[in-house]
């Protein structure tokens, strides 16, 4: 063997190396795929530190929770350290240029969080002492400083444009405990945004703390870090965190949930226990909560403990109306109290009297109690009609106003629970002034409408409710998701102590309560963030399939040289044959020198792999950096992957050598002595069985194409594919059966070198049908690629297209509880005239966001809980955007936003979602379902009714409003808006309302624009693919050169021949070089013909024009590059003298 | 027309040596007559029949056909004397196999655009050489001495004033040789060109009017 292939070194040596680029490109493509996977792994592992797992929650709790869960002796054991921190999102703006920057996380932190990080990142903040201890009070102002210190990291640095020394204003949202879409939540500017002027006295490199984010994003973040009291005082909530960080120090399963609930008080859930005198006298417990409303869940909770106590309770709902009316006499702002009468009968909670001390009745819905002093301000009796108007706060979080009708049932007297004033919570606002006139309660008040007797009421029985109604009435007119109960008095049992029973209600109801539903979930933020390092994308796959071209065309060239060395030693064979070597003897030994041929190629493939690798890495850091979003991508090299890239390259090589080896038997002994070495690729029963492929490929191509057309599925990638495909296999088979079938006679006329061209063309019908397969696979490559590539700009104003006909949108840090389409709303928010000028004839739609991880191709990691999306109901109404699929198993609609309000069974909603994102990076398909936490951290299933295609909507899955609220109550506020500006006045809008709305964040960006980042994203993709292809055509164009040397090699004969019978040179050179432009010209017809067909629905229907200037020069390029190899490659040939052709033969 | 050949030298450049094949060779053949050339292997019988048929240049002596000397014209004109003036007959046929016998005959006069009456001509010589029942057989499907029959057909489709035949019968049983050889004489004889044979046969070489012996690199009559 060692003979065989020393003496045929050449040959062998240039098999040796298509082996190697073959495996070179295979194991590089696998190479890069685990770069990614470990690159977003080492990513994660820097911006978390030593955090492990994580608490965010919605609201702020005791700081010293930290601590006391750090002194359980079995969370100890399983924790290194726990970390209470601040985390905010906010935006930044530079006080001196007002340049702004959003989206950016806030930190407070104290030393503790500086400890969760190796590294000293900073040079100037976090410098430790020689006690390697950080300096703790570096974010102190230092002397002089007017305003508390603040330390950025690199990227919010360079957003900002600023230095250090330069003042920061730096906007965050404010917790509030009521929520801020009901009566009593304020929506005032002022109250919903925290702002706080800083001075930057440290800038952080971007990586370990620098990098910090708890969402996995290749991109860095942009970070600004204060102390956490001064963000504590800033944001009102001193002595409190939101965020909790834990170090597992060694790899433990320990679940840290477990330990919430022996630490958390009943405070850290919003609610208060306290003692009051009943009316009676009694000594009760009332039960309320900082959100002014008990959430069901809580109150459910407080029933069932309050029962295991034997215990009788008491609901109360309180509610301010805005006036009272009965003809033309009124009462203004009067609180409402709604209960249960019978249960006011009941001894321990006192009971309202009527005037003639007999109990009040039970009450109907329609019916209302009056006590005594508003009945006479009404001059009301029984039986009379009352208008009552107050009050609510609608879905787009606006109050309107509401009224309803009862008939006064009874009047109660001054007395007993009438005029118990612990029946009214402590109204924000209204509480504790002195005088109604001094009233801020965050609702409109009419001041001019208080008279002197509501003074003297107030000063008498303050907050007293002055009307009644039935508990059923109060929940169905006042409730909101967040509850309808205001307080929950609770009575002693018989014989119990207070001092013994408070303490047993509370523990058993901290028992009873769940801290996930409240918030307080612990996430293992690091394993997660490992696991989505695996990527949404397989990178390995994308590549090897982006170089699927080079490997065929490598493959291809390894087949090709093979069977040129086999075909260069026929006499060899048939001499072994002849001499009794049995075939499969034969075959063995040359698959031996295969094998061996194609172990060194390997190997030296794995060693041009890294190099591979190396150079697609540099490629997507460089320029198809907008593919990955991120320069932080390094080659990682993992043995496992040489040999599976080895073994898999070694099987395809030595798989390529069979076929060419089995296709010996096909050739006698003698034939083989006698010098006839080309190989029958197929038998003629083989081509017989062949015959029905072009037509058969064809119908149903055109069947195929038919259906895009007329069932709208012109857009379908699958489908196009398909068409191509067999367009593609029927085209080539076509070109096969012409070439095994006769050609029209030859003629003496000036086309006669054309004419022997195209019929020598045919003669050798295996190599003419591989080169036109390699020309019309790159054709259609081309074309494809080309068709799919997108601008942008062709579809932004459509309403039936990605951005549904708005021409921006805009996401906000702090949520905006105002309608920006009411004068009110903007009022509200500060917008002068001249701004409420401009903004005429723009509509603005406000959607509420559920955070999550981007769904989006702009993020590498595998989302886990995408960001949702609540469509309103006159955005589900007005319908829009472009639909590519839609669920089969619901009703059709003609809007198919309606699928939104399906009802789809109990906690599965519809969903629907961009369907690239859903394709590629959610990998969700139609009716797929996707199981996440809601809000309270149950699951939630999503179910996918429908996709758009090309939207605006890549980063989220949308859900309707109604799903949203249900399942994730406390969303207020709205952080998303889609913005329907005048035609050519979308930028001076985009700047204003930017201006305006500073303190909330509120970043704009053209709709435009924002599909032209996801398409940069695809469009790079493909220019990825097309350069790779572009890669394997040069590759495969060596292979065509290597296909036309060894026709001219074998023809050697035949030119000889032609030359003795007069022929040019000139003439040869014109007939080898037609005979190669035809098969060129034959492949681009058939790559280029099946890829436009293929894409042809998607133009014809959405008259979109193909980009034409690009993929004709491409194509010419193919052309021209195929024509100068061919050159080049006639040249060579036709240099070696002919003669010895014709003596060759003696 | 005549053939003169005189004083023919050819050597070939090996490595770094010079190897004389051809070492003054000189004979005439008159139009109509027939000449076999005979000598042992490597003796220079094809070098001869090359430079004759200007396939190949010699490193000396003239060469004149019809007083004409071939090596001064062009190229261009040099391939277009060939094509009009020689005919080649090799020992392998060098039928094109992916044309038709027809085709094959025809494929001379496809060197040089405008020669209308080809057809006509091909089919008539295909008929004298027995082949017209094959017009549309491809090459694989006839038997040796159907292919060197489709061959001097070819040969002859120009009316070539000189007919140059090397080892026309080399590959052929005796019965398809004789066919051959007698086919060969008889359409010479119609033709009345010159006729230049290279053979090992002495068989053959007999039934031509002349006969040279190459030795040494010189010729001699046989």
């Amino acid at each position: 063997m060692r003979r065989g292939l020393t003496h045929h070194w050449r040959v062998n040596l240039a098999v040796t190396l298509a082996v190697a680029v073959c495996t070179a490109v295979l194991t590089g493509a696998l190479l890069v795929g685990d770069s990614v996977r470990a690159s977003l792994q080492d990513l994660t592992l820097d911006r978390l530190g030593h955090i492990d797992t994580s608490l965010v929650a919605e609201r702020f709790f005791r700081a010293d929770l930290a601590e006391e869960l750090a002194t359980l002796p079995d969370f100890a054991d399983s924790f290194e350290r726990v970390v209470g921190t601040i985390l905010l999102r906010g935006n930044a703006v530079h006080a001196g240029t007002r340049t702004r920057a959003s989206q950016i996380n806030v930190l407070g932190i104290d030393d503790a969080f500086v400890d969760l990080f190796d590294e000293p990142t900073t040079s100037e903040i976090f410098q430790r002492q020689a006690g390697n201890r950080p300096q703790t009070m570096s974010l102190s102002p230092s002397s002089g400083q007017l305003f508390p210190s603040i330390a950025v990291n690199a990227s919010l640095q360079r957003e900002l444009g600023a230095e250090v020394g330069d003042q920061l204003l730096v906007h965050f949202q404010i917790g509030s405990e009521v929520p801020r879409d009901t009566l009593l939540g304020s929506r005032e500017t002022e109250d919903v945004v925290g702002t706080i002027r800083t001075t930057l006295v440290a800038v952080v490199q971007d990586r370990g703390i620098g990098r910090f984010d708890l969402n996995p994003h290749q991109a860095s973040p942009m970070n600004a870090f204060l102390s956490l009291n001064d963000l504590q005082a800033a944001v009102e909530q001193p002595g409190r965190v939101n965020t909790l960080l834990l170090d597992r120090g060694s790899v433990n399963n320990t679940d840290p949930q477990q330990f919430l609930k022996t630490s958390l008080h009943l405070a850290d859930f919003g609610l208060g226990l306290r003692t009051i005198a009943g009316p009676t006298g009694t000594t009760l417990v009332e039960i309320k909560s900082e959100e002014f409303v008990i959430r069901p869940a809580l109150m459910e909770a407080i029933e069932a403990t309050a029962g295991d106590l034997r215990a009788s309770t008491q609901n109360l709902q309180t509610y301010m109306s805005n006036t009272l009316q009965i003809g033309d006499r009124q009462v203004p702002y009067s609180m409402v109290l709604a209960l249960d009468i019978k249960e006011g009968l009941q001894r321990p909670f006192g009971h309202l009297e009527l005037l003639d001390g007999s109990a009040a009745p039970a009450l109907a819905a329609d019916e209302i109690l009056l006590n005594a002093w508003t009945a006479s301000e009404l001059g009301a009796s029984a039986g009379d009609e009352l208008r009552m108007d107050y009050y609510v706060v609608g879905l787009d979080e606006q109050l309107r106003t509401e009224e309803s009708h009862f008939r006064v049932a009874e009047i109660v007297a001054m007395s007993n629970l009438a005029v118990d004033a612990d029946l009214t919570p402590e109204y924000p606002g209204i509480e504790g002034v002195e005088n109604i006139a001094d009233w801020e309660p965050p609702f409109p008040v009419d001041l001019a409408a208080i008279r002197e007797v509501d003074e003297e009421y107030w000063d008498t029985y303050r907050g007293t409710p002055k009307s009644f109604v039935a508990a059923e009435t109060g929940y169905r007119l006042w409730s909101t998701r967040y509850g309808a109960t205001t307080s929950v008095r609770v009575a002693l049992p018989t014989g119990t102590n207070i001092t013994t029973f408070i303490p047993k209600l509370e523990s058993m109801l901290l028992e009873r309560l769940d801290a996930q539903d409240y918030g307080f979930r612990f996430v293992d933020i690091k394993r997660h963030g490992l696991e989505a390092a695996g990527g949404a994308t397989d990178f390995g796959q994308l590549f090897l399939a982006f170089s699927i071209f080079l490997i065929l065309s490598s493959l291809m060239i390894v087949s090709l040289l093979f069977t040129l060395g086999i075909e260069r030693r026929g006499k060899e064979i048939g001499l072994l044959l002849a001499i009794g070597y049995p075939l499969s003897k034969v075959r063995r030994k040359f698959l031996a020198e295969g094998a061996a041929i194609a172990t060194l190629g390997c190997a030296l493939g794995l060693i041009a792999a890294v190099s591979y690798g190396s150079l697609m890495l540099w490629g997507l850091r460089t320029i198809w950096l907008a593919a990955v979003g991120s320069p932080l991508l390094y080659l990682h090299v993992l043995p496992a992957t040489l040999v599976v890239g080895f073994a898999i390259s070694a099987i395809a090589v030595i798989g390529s050598i069979l076929i060419t080896l089995r296709r010996l038997r096909r050739l006698s002994p003698t034939r083989l002595l006698a010098g006839v070495t080309r190989m029958p690729a197929s038998t003629i029963q083989e081509r017989q069985r062949r015959r029905w492929l072009a037509p058969v490929s064809f119908a149903v191509a055109l069947g195929l194409l038919s259906y895009a057309l007329a069932a709208d599925q012109a857009s379908n990638p699958g489908i196009a594919f398909g068409i191509g495909a067999l367009l593609l296999t029927a085209g080539l088979a076509a070109f096969a059966t012409w070439c095994r079938r006769p050609h029209g006679s030859l003629s003496s006329n000036r086309f006669a070198a054309i004419g022997m061209a195209v019929r020598s063309s045919s003669w050798n019908p295996n190599r003419s049908i591989l080169s036109v397969a390699l020309v019309a696979s790159a054709c259609f490559t081309i074309v494809t690629v080309a068709g799919n590539t997108r601008d942008p700009a062709l579809d932004a104003h459509v309403i039936e297209e990605g951005a549904g006909g708005y021409e921006l949108l805009a996401v906000a840090d702090v949520p905006l509880h105002q309608n920006l389409n009411e004068v009110s709303g903007r009022f509200d928010l500060g917008f002068d005239a001249i701004a409420e000028t401009q903004l005429e004839n723009v509509r603005i739609s406000q959607l509420r966001l559920v955070p999550g991880d981007d769904a989006s191709c702009l993020n590498l990691y595998q989302p886990r809980r995408p960001r949702l999306l609540g469509v309103t109901d006159e955005l589900i109404d007005r319908g829009g955007f472009r639909f590519a699929a839609l669920s089969a198993e619901l009703e059709a609609n003609a809007n198919p936003w309606e699928l939104l309000r399906a009802d789809l069974g109990s906690r599965v909603i519809p969903a629907i979602g961009d369907a690239s994102s859903m394709q590629w990076i959610l990998k969700l398909p139609i009716d797929g379902e996707l199981t996440i936490e809601d809000g309270h951290g149950e699951p939630l299933t999503l179910r996918l009714v429908g996709t758009v295609r090309e939207s605006i909507f890549q980063s989220e899955l949308l859900i309707s409003e109604a799903n949203l609220l249900r399942y994730f109550p406390d969303r207020s506020g709205f952080s998303y808006f889609l913005i329907d500006a005048p035609a050519g006045r979308d930028l001076e809008i985009a700047a204003l309302l930017e201006d305006w709305l500073e303190p909330f964040g509120f970043d704009v960006t053209r709709t435009a624009d924002r599909i032209a980042s996801f398409l940069v994203v695809q469009n790079t993709y493909l220019l990825t693919f097309q350069t790779l292809g572009g890669l394997g055509l040069l590759l495969g164009t060596i292979g065509l050169g290597i296909v036309l040397v060894r026709n001219v090699i074998e023809r050697r004969g035949e030119l000889a021949t032609l030359r003795a019978f007069g022929f040019r040179r000139a003439f040869l050179s014109r007939m080898v070089l037609a005979e190669n432009a035809f098969l060129l010209a034959i492949g681009t017809m058939i790559g280029s013909v099946s890829a436009l067909l293929a894409i042809a629905p998607r133009f014809v229907l959405s008259a979109v024009e193909l980009p034409w200037g690009a993929l004709l020069p491409t194509l010419a390029a193919v052309l021209v590059v195929g024509m100068l190899a061919s050159l080049a490659a006639m040249i060579g040939t036709l240099r070696v003298p002919l003669l010895p052709a014709l003596k060759a033969e003696r | 027309m005549d053939l003169q050949v005189t004083q023919l030298v050819k050597e070939f450049e090996i490595g770094d040596k010079t190897v004389s094949v051809l070492d003054g060779v000189s004979f005439n053949v008159g139009p109509g007559d027939s000449t076999a050339i005979m000598g042992p292997s490597g003796s220079g019988k094809s070098t001869v029949l090359h430079i004759i048929g200007t396939l190949e240049p010699p490193t000396g002596g003239d060469v004149r056909i019809g007083a004409r000397n071939p090596f001064a014209l062009s190229e261009p004109d040099m391939a277009r004397f060939r094509n009009k003036s020689i005919g080649f007959v090799f020992q392998d046929h060098h039928l094109l196999p992916q044309y038709s016998v027809l085709e094959n005959t025809l494929v001379p006069t496809l060197a040089f655009p405008g020669n209308a009456a080809g057809e006509a001509r091909a089919r008539q010589l295909l008929e004298r050489v027995g082949l017209a029942h094959r017009l549309e057989h491809r090459p694989a499907q006839l038997s040796g001495g159907e292919r060197q029959r489709v061959a001097i057909a070819r040969a002859l489709i120009n009316r070539p004033a000189i007919l140059l035949c090397d080892e026309p019968t080399g590959n052929l049983d005796q019965r398809s040789a004789d066919a051959v050889a007698e086919l060969l004489l008889e359409l010479h004889g119609q033709e009345s060109n010159v006729l230049v044979v290279v053979t090992h046969s002495s068989k053959l070489a007999q039934r031509f009017g002349r006969r040279l012996e190459l030795r040494g690199g010189r010729c001699v009559e046989a």
